[in-house]
């Protein structure tokens, strides 16, 4: 078929639909009326749900924190001190985020506002990396004086290698979680779960407008 | 200089005079009635949302393209289902005519179907093309080179010839 005979049929499609439709002005009326319609988005409730998540984590340490105070158990108030700064930074840079998706301004050509978009979305992902730089302090917040006193051998040469080791993961693992690097098995093994699907499917999309814009 | 149109009134009557192109990219977009709903109530609200910002710096109908296409790429790509948030069992853009598809021809059901197993930004590209926009404003909407549009649009059509030649 030709091209004149394409756009042809695509008008004839045109007119019919401008037979077929009316505009209900009454549902338009109250769509114009309707200032926030994005608030009953679930989507945007389950971001919520995570941020108050997180915000009751923080107040369950500072809680315990605060209580172990008079017991002086110094690994214990670091351990759990930098959890609560961990998380507290990962909190803010997912907020911030997800500020910048809402701000948006879709009147921006296509291929910027799906870049910017998914990009945006992808880099939630380094949520996920800074709540991993806590990996180390989860193996020493039990540690007591008394301990490493009573047990010094199994201290020096099992659990220090084994906090150096969650410490090197940790940060290794801050450097890596990229979307870019969606296509590494561990990346994979990583991310496998369903919570993580919006994520990789941006990481696509971004592939995508890539290959798009190289046509 | 730019003109500053943030009027109700004129807002209505934009998507009385557009309400087709609305139509037609929830149709391009999604497979079912809810999701068109959904759609077609998400891209006016958004359109809505800009309206007092629109300053004129281009197009009115390039803007609105942008806004339509954008929440409509955005849209697909969510896989998120919800339900239109105001007026259940009404319809922003309603049908007199139920039956809109059975009556056409049958090229024009393998052209649709064609867009819509398009990925998402060639969709709009074709959606564009079939509007019979010019190259230059087709570039503005998307973002990118004429000469990549017109690139970009040979290919399409090359596939849709393709397409229609298998059938005969």
């Amino acid at each position: 078929m030709e091209n004149i005979a394409i756009l042809d049929l695509w008008k004839q499609y045109d007119q019919k639909i401008e037979k077929s439709i009316s505009l209900n002005r009454k549902l338009l009326t109250e769509l114009q009326q309707q200032k926030a319609k994005n608030v009953l988005n679930p989507t945007k409730n389950i971001k919520f749900f995570a941020v108050a998540m997180g915000l009751l984590y923080i107040v369950l340490l500072a809680f315990l924190v605060v209580n172990a105070w008079e017991f002086n158990n110094i690994f214990f108030i670091v351990s759990l001190s930098t959890s609560i700064v961990i998380t507290s930074i990962a909190i803010a840079y997912y907020i911030h985020q997800i500020r910048l998706i809402n701000q948006i301004d879709n009147s921006e050509s296509i291929l910027q506002i799906q870049q910017k978009l998914s990009s945006l979305q992808a880099s939630t992902l380094k949520v996920a990396g800074i709540l991993l730089l806590q990996l180390p302090f989860y193996s020493t917040w039990y540690i007591t004086f008394d301990w490493i006193k009573q047990s010094p051998d199994l201290f020096y040469f099992v659990h220090v290698p084994m906090v150096l080791l969650f410490a090197w993961a940790g940060v290794w693992l801050f450097r890596n979680i990229n979307i870019k690097n969606m296509d590494k098995k561990w990346f994979k093994f990583l991310f496998q779960g369903s919570e993580w699907k919006a994520i990789l499917r941006s990481g696509q999309f971004l592939k995508e407008i890539e290959n798009f814009e190289q046509a | 200089m730019p003109t500053p149109l943030p009027l109700k009134a004129d807002f209505v009557s934009l998507i009385e005079a557009n309400k087709g192109i609305i139509f037609k990219i929830c149709n391009a977009y999604c497979r079912n009635e809810i999701d068109r709903e959904d759609l077609a109530q998400e891209i006016t609200f958004q359109l809505w949302r800009s309206w007092s910002s629109f300053n004129g710096s281009y197009k009115l109908s390039t803007w609105m393209y942008r806004i339509a296409l954008n929440v409509a790429i955005s849209f697909f790509r969510k896989e998120r289902r919800t339900h239109p948030t105001v007026l259940m069992g009404d319809h922003l853009i309603e049908m007199s005519d139920e039956n809109l598809e059975e009556g056409l021809e049958e090229n024009l059901h393998a052209l649709q179907q064609f867009i819509n197993e398009l990925k998402p930004l060639d969709r709009a590209l074709m959606i564009l093309y079939l509007e019979e926009k010019p190259h230059k404003e087709m570039a503005e909407i998307m973002g990118m080179s004429t000469t990549n549009v017109a690139t970009k649009i040979g290919r399409i059509k090359e596939q849709l010839k393709q397409k229609f030649n298998q059938q005969d």
